[in-house]
């Protein structure tokens, strides 16, 4: 199998290191540098799926036993989710709740129940812990623009609390390890789904590509043959793209066009001599991307990949609108197509080295606008792979009474574990050290834990 | 070629390449008297900025006139529109299908109709207050088309009716959910949606946090931006935006979409209006016991008069016209013309947009390198259709799958935060210098190798000299450049001058002599696609001077 020329991704490197990378690919070029190379003994990688517009996840779990269920049921009215149809889930560790899951998500519920998946609870951006009486008193140092979508996915994605940062977590997480990935041929991070904020940082540029894969040039052939005028446009291509530009914006245009050129031929290369997949996947937007993450995982010692993050992602979760309509099929997606990647990496033998796990910009209003909710804060999100102590709940269960002790109004409720904590739970996993976690997620130190404990 | 991949790709994806003829923009007005020099660059420059792509004979024209009367000329236009021409289309079963002949008759007007400017300014303003073909109103296609035609109406007009127009419209209602948006029911946990409140503050008109003049973040004492609203304010305009729905239905519950009322401004439906006191931006108290118009005019008054709207404005109309980083001075100039036209009329956008294209900044006499921008993909398209006559033997532009090819389409976003961020920056040396590219946030490796591909089927595939096109399919008209394609030089000439403005750099030019002269000078189909093609895909056509 080929591999990626080296020279290609050094080129621009190396005389850009102390001034940032343009146009570098993470870790490869620059532990040339750096110098020291301490490789990881072993595989890993993450998988984001990020559910856009909000996930309305008091819907997704739910207390099942009378008295709590009953709460929820007022607050929620029409937009509850009937008792009898919640799929029972047993957790290890109990605080006196039975729970369910919402009815469309079988597959969860049998990730849950065999230890393959655990749920974050009333997790979401904060700066420090927050009551709501901090709140009310103007004690609190909240994060900026609460309740918007944009900001608060960034949030999610940056951990970068009230100033503003262009980072994202899992980009430093591939700035961090750069030494210990020296041989990898490819970003660490690659997006299914668009330029992500995840996955950007200092050294760290993701490699974008489609639901099934990257695109490869038409026109162009690597043949080496001189008189191969497909060869030959491919040449005058690149030294049209490598050429000096006068501004920002041809340098930044030609740097994406670069990353293109040098990469799709040969990830496709790969991907088209790896053998198939038995597991069957959901033809949807999100099985299709999972699917082809799965694929790409099947041919990581093509490209000596030791560490990975992946990003994918769907919208339509801002039930702003019909949601009790709309629901089963959102979350039924999710489950289905979760679950279909975890078999997958089972079959590939890797289920205990691919952690999957949920973000969205934020939970939403317990209470309805008639016909669905609106933007809100804390929500619930999952986490799946066989490096999990799965069947658990962790966090804090909060009160899903209006006006209580959780809720600053309308059903919004204060999140009681911070998406620090999570991204640093994960990180410490992937092989983050723990004096580095403040740099994956800069306010750990206000929690006290700074490892929710969910990862083997 | 590798075409039959190519083709095979897009046809899995249900997508059409036809096209239909359109003409060029001939009819025009006499030429008024003298003009002010302009040179073919700033000719160029102007009308990439202005329209949906430069052409020689457009170019000799604003020589002729000069920018100011051109573009005085040109805000006189006819304006054209897309609901018409739906209404003349007999009515599918599934209504969805209609989307063809809306994203058709975009194109229509994109690239063959006169009001350019004016459709330019429509397609900007799509992007501020964005409603999309991608969701609910899937079946809908005459309440974008109506949107549309609001916009392009509006796009000169005065940004309070415009407000007051997107507010109303079912397109926008259904979009953001304030049509059926009732007034609480405590005893249900029932309350005003706040999606429609949000949005229009936060999208459409002063942003997040207080600015100054200038388009900078105004700080508190601590040096922190102060937010613009709260929550408290996100409620009162919700509460403000309840009971409007389909117009002309027996009852708030009865309203139900039909072919007329999602083309007319929604009705109010009094008994669900909340009827309280609302808290407004700025301190404002709406007393309780007003009319539901009462109560929206006195919001939307209030969204109007915040200091905010001008450089807000102003920055987003910029930046999809002129520049992604407009100087502080820049958006000063054009705000203060949105706070006062000079004849005391505030929100005249017909004034601002002329502020943008008149100012100094948008015709730099020594540019910098953050001048410009990245073009966006659509307009990379639109310009080579207009500059080489791109047109189908059926009349038609069925390029429905736009959003999938180019990462963008007519009312095609995949949600109200548009196809890009206003404040997007690449990692590297855009970021790291605190500037923005918008237009690169779309512009990853996937979509840009997607829109090379493409474009590499347009020039060899999709030509006049192919004799196997099939009726739909939209083809440029290379022969002109077959005439003289013999003549390496004079074939880069040519194409430079109708794509580059005459300008190209050294680099380009060399490729493109090498690969041309690699091809024999009888195939002056193929010599010509190769000139186009490296044209289109440079990193100098992405961008806009």
């Amino acid at each position: 199998m080929k591999k990626l020329n080296r020279r290609e991704f050094l080129a621009t490197t190396s005389a850009a290191a102390a001034t940032a990378a343009i146009g570098s690919y993470p870790g490869v070029a620059f532990s040339q540098v750096v110098g020291t190379t301490a490789p990881f003994p072993d595989y890993k990688a993450l998988v984001c799926v990020f559910l856009h517009g909000g996930n309305d996840s008091f819907n997704m779990l739910i207390p099942r036993s009378n008295a709590e269920y009953s709460v929820y049921a007022a607050s929620r009215q029409n937009m509850a989710v009937a008792q009898q149809d919640l799929l029972a889930i047993n957790p290890v560790t109990a605080d006196g709740t039975d729970y369910g899951l919402h009815p469309s998500m079988s597959g969860l519920q049998g990730l849950f129940e065999s230890g393959r998946a655990a749920i974050i609870c009333n997790i979401g951006p904060l700066i420090q812990p927050t009551t709501k009486a901090d709140i009310f008193n103007g004690s609190a140092k909240l994060p900026p623009q609460l309740f918007s979508h944009n900001d608060q996915q960034d949030q999610w994605n940056s951990l970068r609390g009230a100033t503003v940062s262009k980072t994202g977590w899992a980009g430093r997480v591939a700035d961090l390890i750069r030494i210990n990935v020296t041989d990898q041929q490819m970003a660490t991070n690659i997006s299914l789904s668009g330029n992500s904020l995840l996955q950007s940082a200092e050294e760290t540029v993701a490699y974008v590509i489609g639901s099934n894969g990257p695109l490869e040039f038409s026109s162009f052939s690597n043949s080496g043959d001189p008189n191969d005028i497909f060869y030959q446009q491919r040449l005058a291509f690149e030294r049209v793209i490598n050429a000096n530009y006068d501004t920002i914006y041809e340098r930044g245009f030609a740097e994406v066009q670069r990353r293109a050129v040098a990469t799709a031929d040969l990830v496709n290369g790969a991907l088209n001599d790896a053998p198939a997949l038995n597991t069957v996947f959901p033809l949807t937007p999100l099985g299709n991307q999972l699917r082809t993450v799965a694929r790409l995982i099947s041919v990581r010692d093509t490209f000596a990949m030791q560490r990975q993050v992946f990003f994918v992602g769907i919208g339509g979760f801002d039930s702003h609108d019909d949601q009790v309509m709309n629901q089963p099929a959102l979350l039924g997606g999710v489950s289905e197509a979760m679950t279909a990647f975890y078999n997958a990496t089972v079959e590939l033998g890797i289920a205990d080295s691919v952690t999957s796990f949920t973000q969205s910009d934020f939970g939403r209003t317990l209470t309805s606008n008639g016909d669905g909710t609106d933007h809100a804060w804390g929500g619930n999100q999952l986490i799946i792979g066989d490096a999990v102590f799965g069947r658990d709940i962790y966090g804090t269960f909060p009160s899903l009474e209006l006006d209580g002790a959780d809720d600053v109004g309308g059903g919004r409720l204060i999140p009681t574990t911070s998406a620090d904590q999570y991204a640093a739970t994960l990180a410490n996993w992937f092989g983050i050290p723990d004096q580095d976690l403040d740099i994956v997620a800069p306010s750990i130190d206000n929690f006290a834990l700074r490892d929710l404990g969910f990862m083997i | 070629m590798n075409k039959t991949k190519l083709l095979s790709l897009i046809a899995s994806i249900g997508l059409s390449l036809a096209g239909c003829g359109g003409g060029s923009s001939g009819n025009s007005p006499p030429l008024p008297p003298p003009p002010p020099a302009v040179t073919k660059a700033e000719a160029f420059q102007l009308l990439n900025q202005a329209t949906f792509g430069a052409t020689q004979a457009e170019a000799q024209r604003v020589i002729a006139m000069g920018i100011e009367a051109w573009i005085d000329e040109q805000m006189q236009m006819p304006m054209s529109l897309q609901l018409p021409h739906l209404n003349n289309l007999p009515q599918p079963s599934n209504m969805a299908e209609l989307q063809v002949d809306r994203v058709d008759i975009w194109f229509r007007n994109a690239i063959n109709e006169p009001d350019q400017l004016r459709q330019r300014v429509a397609f900007a303003l799509s992007e501020i207050m964005v409603v999309s073909q991608l969701g609910a109103l899937i079946d809908a296609p005459y309440s974008l088309a109506s949107y549309n035609d609001m916009l392009t109406q509006e796009a000169f007009g005065n940004y309070r009716n415009l407000i007051g127009r997107v507010t109303l419209h079912p397109a926008m209602g259904v979009y953001l959910s304030m049509l059926g948006n009732e007034k609480p029911n405590p005893a249900l946990n029932i309350r005003p949606d706040e999606n429609y409140a949000r949005e229009l503050m936060q999208l459409f008109s002063i942003g997040l946090v207080e600015l100054n003049a200038d388009g900078s973040d105004l700080l508190d004492g601590q040096n922190q931006p102060i937010p613009t609203y709260d929550q408290a304010i996100i409620e009162g305009f919700a509460h403000i935006y309840t009971g409007w729905s389909y117009a002309g239905a027996p009852s708030f519950e009865q309203a139900r979409r039909n072919r007329i009322n999602q083309t007319i401004p929604m009705q109010l439906y009094p008994a669900f209006h909340d009827g309280g006191e609302k808290q407004l931006l700025n301190g404002l108290m709406v007393p309780a016991g007003q009319t539901g118009d009462q109560d929206l005019d006195a919001a939307l008054d209030n969204v109007f008069n915040h200091p905010n709207v001008g450089p807000f404005i102003a920055i987003r109309l910029i930046q999809r016209l002129v520049t992604s980083n407009p100087s502080p001075g820049y958006i000063l100039r054009v705000g203060a013309v949105f706070d006062n036209n000079g004849f005391g009329v505030r929100g005249d956008l017909g004034a601002v947009v002329k502020a943008i294209l008149m100012d100094d900044e948008a015709r730099p006499e020594m540019p910098m390198e953050i001048d410009g921008k990245i073009k966006e993909p659509l307009i990379r398209l639109t310009q080579l259709w207009r500059a080489y006559n791109g047109s189908s033997a059926s009349g038609k532009y069925p390029l429905v799958a736009s959003y999938y090819i180019f990462g963008q389409g007519p009312l095609q976003a995949a949600h109200v935060f548009n196809f890009f961020s206003p404040f997007f920056a690449p990692a590297g040396e855009i970021r790291n210098s605190s500037f923005v590219a918008p237009e690169l946030e779309i512009a990853t490796e996937y979509q840009n190798t997607f829109i090379t591909n493409y474009f590499l089927l347009l020039c060899f595939g999709l030509n006049s000299a192919n004799p196997d096109l099939e009726e739909d399919d939209v083809f440029i008209d290379i022969s002109e450049e077959q005439a003289i394609a013999a003549d390496t030089n004079a074939l880069v000439d040519m194409v430079v001058d109708k794509l580059l403005g005459g300008t190209v750099s050294d680099v380009l030019r060399t490729e493109m002599i090498g690969m041309i002269d690699r091809i024999d000078t009888v195939d002056t189909a193929n010599r010509t696609a190769e000139a186009i093609y490296f044209v289109v895909t440079s990193p100098e056509f992405a961008y806009q001077r």
